[in-house]
């Protein structure tokens, strides 16, 4: 059959147009075999745009489509769903990127540009030649979600998840659900109390029936596709029968051994054997065996054994895995602050009264370490004098990060706020670069901090703090009158930027999902689709994926929840069919395609002596094709014949 | 072992003391400090103009001559030892500045042979410029030198001033962390002293500024000897000759101006490595100081 | 003025998305490299590469995951190991093997792309035109 190819250049406005030029482009490629059709428009995006698509689908009686325009991650889907509603089969509508990989990158050089436009085309024509009509293959959707990370972002999607009637399973690492907003005092700009508002959720997740709860644990493989995920979980050894014990707390009050208490960010000690927080949830204890008396001392101690009224203490209790099979997958890891060790300027850590923000948090919250009274960790005394630092470590290019971590301005002021609340008489001084207040009722909430209640800010960057004589020296400028400025306070805290968990950047290699330049998960789209992974089947939520606070992150949570919901909608899942597939006249049976299938999906007839690809598996990747010595070995519409015509294309003159 | 070894003016006049005593514990350690052939000044400042290679040309000379004898060159001077090492990460990093300023090399060399035996090589950067003390670390090793020690500095509490010009800017002298510093501590333990840990180390002592305004060079050296004093340091060591004469000479007006302050020494770290490895007391000369060295050590029974 | 040819494989997880981040940050660089897209470098025959060269390329740019990143657990290794080897073919059939060049670049490495990009096209315009002879032969024949 002679093939019939429309070809549709876009201006995208002036972002192609001011640099390609589009009408020769399309009159050039009227006359390049087998082009039955060539036109160019303003938006072919645009409803009209997408509509002269279809009518010459059906005018021309077209066999292939090539859309001239974005990269094909962003309206592939657009045209090819265009090109189905005009009756034509969605693998024959092909995208030639003019746009990120031409016209924005050359745009000093029209004639090389426009040159390149039409050999880029060329290349997808060549593709469209050959390509077949094929159908999406079908895999049945396991409506199962698997959310891990259980901080407000977690909590929040895997609720809304549950609450659209799907099973789902919270995967969280350390003992209780909560992340850091459970550490926090009050909220702003409202102030009110974190744990009142957080706490209620907390319960919900775990009484929801939807829910299954994994405290304590950790991803430790994920195989499989989306709407098939298979996942491994490790359910870390708490030592604690935790099914059976009913969190009565006597272990943990007799326990001798302590260790300074991560949730309490070093400001207060923990038993070996605990529970994170009185709210926790679940609110029964896990034994740390890196601090534990029995395990450090060969056995000798054992008083939690001896005082459980349940018997729940087993000292022989090993890492358990836990095998799930899942359709989609919400990463909600969160953040962590910048190392102190990082900041040398400000001591790296070893003044006891320059503390981080988290640690200033657990200082204000009324069930922290000092039961919500601001005092220097050195002396215990009630500082007069503090010092709030924002962009500790944040928008510095040339000694540490160069992004900014956009809450801490709104926390430092809260903490400067209610500092002055609980010391009426105290100085609070806040160091900004510029005070970014973007939020609803961010800004008054500043205004009130600085005119209500007298914070006093100093525009410019702290350069040193050191101590002298008992008291945290702060060493500053103050850009606005030009004055080098030196404080003598009672204490420093440091707003430290925001950086991706640690355990984001193991879990995104392993789910293969991208992350920017700092560990940051990166989205699909930074405007359209900014709770998707690029990878289908992966969500992001919360501060994974960048800096956020907490209303952002709910609204990530929920919105990532609802593309699962939708998702989920389906009781199949459509499956890119551009897989393997091996001629069997010609398959000589020596099996390298099996060799080197990453997923097992190549299969020996035994019968036949031929090699044979399962489809449901084949991930498209292409390794057997390359390997393959007698080219029996094809990729569907992207075969060996494809590719060397493309390659020619590409070097026409 | 040779290591090529520039010594930079100051050494060869009003730090005699720095020299001498750096030369004779290197031989003790197994090191000889072989003095560049030929030398100039290093320029002393290193240019903040970026579009001018007139100003790195001093610098990169020496580092041409320094590559005729091996694959090293060790200096003793901050301010040395930072001009060498930013012209040199020049001639590496920076293809465009590399190729003018080797225009220039070649340019001038006509004009040099009549007074010295030297002929053109290309420079691409390939010396590595270490300080005195990198090669104490690196080179000799702080173990060989704990194990060359006859005198432990024992009850000794000494105040390691790095000055600014070791340590900044951090990506170029990549030399020890520009806040918090420990290869001076880590030698100074290796000597079996006391490091005093004090917040001013690596705050300037008012350098060159003493030539137009003495009173901001007497600030800014006395903010540093104040905050040694604090802790209680019975010596400061430095490795700047400019350092050390801020901070030793002002010291008579920082008497005047500070309650109860009470004189401190300052010396180079080299004259108490001397000590440490017992080399012959006329190599480390206390005889240049202010402030007097010697009551101290003798206190100490080091000296 | 010689313009090389160059035909650039680039897998559509990393360096084609690389790619067009380069275009949303609007770096520039020589248009001389057209693209093709493939799934994974993995997916590259050797005999493509020649065929690239035989077609007229001057040059051929290769661009996939970093090692441990490839989406296909290890399509990319794969990758190393052909190119390696073809590298040495090249040799022997008289191409410089730099006209080959393999290297990572990831989705967020937009800058990356333009620097091997640009430092590519002026390896091979320092190399000069690829003349293989085979149009000239194929005439004879």
């Amino acid at each position: 059959m002679e093939e019939r190819i429309g070809v549709f250049v876009c201006h995208c406005g002036t972002n192609i147009a001011g640099v390609v030029d589009v009408k020769r482009v399309a009159e050039e490629l009227a006359d390049y075999p087998g082009v039955a059709y060539s036109t160019d428009y303003t938006y072919m995006c645009s409803d009209p745009g997408q509509n002269l698509v279809k009518d010459a689908i059906k005018k021309h009686n077209l066999t292939g489509v090539i859309v001239a325009a974005c990269s094909p991650t962003l309206h592939e889907a657009t045209f090819r769903r265009a090109g189905m509603t005009a009756g034509m089969n969605q693998y024959q509508v092909e995208i030639a990127n003019i746009r990120e990989q031409c016209s924005w990158v050359h745009q000093g050089d029209k004639e090389a540009a426009t040159s390149k436009a039409i050999r880029t085309i060329k290349v997808m024509i060549e593709k469209a030649r050959l390509d077949e009509a094929l159908e999406p293959i079908s895999v049945p959707m396991t409506p199962r979600a698997l959310v891990v990370g259980g901080g407000i972002a977690g909590i929040q999607a895997a609720l809304d998840v549950a609450n659209a009637g799907h099973e789902v399973i919270l995967v969280e690492k350390s003992a209780s659900i909560g992340g850091h907003m459970a550490q926090l005092s009050e909220t702003f700009p409202t102030l009110d109390c974190s744990q009142c508002i957080m706490t209620p959720k907390m319960v919900e997740v775990a009484q929801h029936p939807k829910i299954r709860l994994m405290t304590y644990s950790e991803v430790d493989d994920v195989s499989g596709y989306v709407g098939n995920f298979k996942v491994k979980i490790r359910k870390k050894a708490a030592y604690v029968n935790r099914d059976v014990c009913t969190g009565c707390g006597l272990c943990v009050e007799k326990c001798p051994a302590k260790t300074p208490s991560e949730f309490d960010e070093q400001l207060a000690d923990r038993k070996a054997i605990y529970t994170p927080f009185p709210q926790a949830v679940p609110n029964k204890p896990v034994l740390d065996a890196e601090h534990c008396t029995y395990f450090l001392k060969d056995g000798k101690c054992g008083i939690c054994a001896k005082v459980c009224p349940l018997d729940c203490i087993d000292y022989e209790q090993k890492d358990e895995f836990i095998e799930e099979e899942v359709g989609a997958i919400i990463v909600a890891t969160g953040y962590d602050l910048y190392p102190i060790e990082n900041l040398g300027e400000y001591g790296g850590g070893k003044y006891a009264d320059v503390i981080t923000s988290l640690q200033f948090e657990r200082m204000l919250s009324a069930s922290g370490p000092t039961g919500g009274e601001v005092l220097r960790p050195s002396d215990g005394e009630v500082p007069s004098e503090v010092v709030f630092l924002t962009c500790c470590g944040s928008r510095d290019t040339e000694n540490h990060l160069p992004y900014c971590s956009k809450i801490c301005c709104m926390y430092l002021t809260k903490h400067a706020m209610l500092y002055r609340h609980k010391v009426h008489d105290g100085q609070a001084y806040v160091f900004y670069m510029d005070v970014r207040t973007g939020g609803k009722g961010y800004e008054e909430f500043y205004t009130r901090a600085a005119e209500e209640d007298d914070v006093l800010y100093i525009r410019g960057k702290v350069s040193k703090i050191f101590e002298e004589d008992g008291r945290v020296m702060v060493w500053g400028v103050d850009t606005l009158s030009g004055r080098k400025i030196e404080i003598a306070a009672d204490m420093a805290v440091l707003g430290l930027a925001t950086v991706p968990n640690e355990a984001a950047a193991k879990l995104a290699s392993m789910l293969k999902i991208h992350t920017d330049e700092w560990g940051f998960l990166s989205e699909a789209h930074p405007k359209l689709r900014p709770v998707e992974s690029l990878t289908p089947g992966f969500y992001l939520a919360g501060s994974a994926q960048g800096p956020k606070d907490i209303p952002e992150s709910v609204a990530q949570a929920s919105a990532a929840a609802s593309k699962v919901a939708a998702l989920f909608a389906e009781t199949e899942y459509h499956r890119e069919p551009v897989i393997a597939v091996i001629d069997e006249d010609t398959c000589a049976g020596c099996r390298v395609c099996i060799s080197v299938c990453p997923y097992d999906a190549a299969e020996f007839d035994d019968e036949k002596k031929v090699a044979r690809i399962k489809e449901a598996i084949c991930e498209g990747c292409g390794a057997c094709i390359a390997a393959c010595p007698s080219g029996s070995a094809q990729q569907k519409n992207l075969t060996d014949e494809q590719l060397y015509k493309m390659v020619s294309a590409a070097l026409e003159v | 072992m040779k290591i090529p070894y520039y010594p930079g003016c100051t050494l060869h006049e009003r730090a005699r003391d720095f020299d001498t005593s750096a030369r004779e514990c290197a031989l003790a350690l197994g090191v000889e400090l072989e003095e560049l052939a030929i030398w100039t000044c290093c320029g002393a400042v290193y240019p903040l103009v970026t579009d001018s290679v007139m100003d790195v040309l001093a610098g990169v000379r020496n580092l041409s001559y320094a590559s005729r004898l091996g694959d090293k060159v060790v200096t003793l001077c901050s301010f040395c030892y930072n001009v060498l090492k930013r012209c040199n990460n020049v001639m590496r990093d920076d293809e465009d500045k590399r190729d003018k300023t080797n225009l220039f090399l070649r340019a001038d060399t006509e004009a040099r042979k009549k007074v010295e035996s030297y002929t053109h090589e290309d420079y691409e950067g390939q010396v590595e410029v270490l300080h005195y003390i990198e090669m104490l670390r690196d080179v000799v090793g702080y173990d060989k030198v704990a194990s060359a020690v006859t005198k432990k500095l024992e009850g000794l509490k000494v105040a390691p001033y790095y000055g600014c010009m070791l340590l900044r800017p951090k990506n170029e002298m990549k030399f020890d962390d520009p806040e918090q510093p420990t290869i001076f501590e880590e030698f100074l333990e290796t000597l079996g002293c006391e490091a005093v840990d004090f917040p001013m180390k690596t705050e300037c002592c008012g350098g060159f500024q003493v030539v137009n305004d003495e009173e901001l060079a007497v600030s800014c050296s006395q903010n540093v000897v104040v905050s040694a004093l604090k802790r209680n340091a019975d010596i400061i060591v430095t490795t700047c000759p400019l350092c050390r004469y801020n901070l030793d000479r002002h010291q008579e007006k920082m008497a005047e101006r500070v309650k109860g302050f009470s004189r401190v020494p300052v010396v180079y770290f080299t004259q108490l490595l001397g000590i440490a490895l017992g080399i012959d007391k006329k190599h480390l000369d206390f005889t240049d100081n202010s402030v007097d060295p010697l009551p101290v050590l003798a206190e100490k029974s080091l000296f | 003025m010689f313009e090389p040819r160059i035909v650039c494989f680039f897998c559509k997880w990393c360096t084609y998305a690389g790619a067009d981040l380069a275009g949303t940050s609007r770096k520039q660089y020589p248009p001389n490299g057209v693209v093709v897209r493939v799934n994974c470098t993995g997916r590259i025959d050797p005999q493509h590469v020649l065929w690239a060269f035989r077609e007229g390329a001057d040059g051929v740019l290769v661009g996939g995951c970093h090692p441990g990143d490839c989406h296909y657990e290890e399509g990319n290794h794969k990758t190393m190991r052909r190119v390696q080897f073809l590298k040495r073919t090249l040799e022997d059939v008289g191409i410089d093997p730099e006209r080959l060049q393999l290297d990572w670049i990831s989705a967020a490495e937009g800058e990356k792309l333009v620097h091997v990009m640009s430092d590519f096209v002026d390896t091979i315009k320092e190399l000069g035109s690829l003349e293989l002879g085979l149009k000239e032969q194929e005439k004879v024949a």
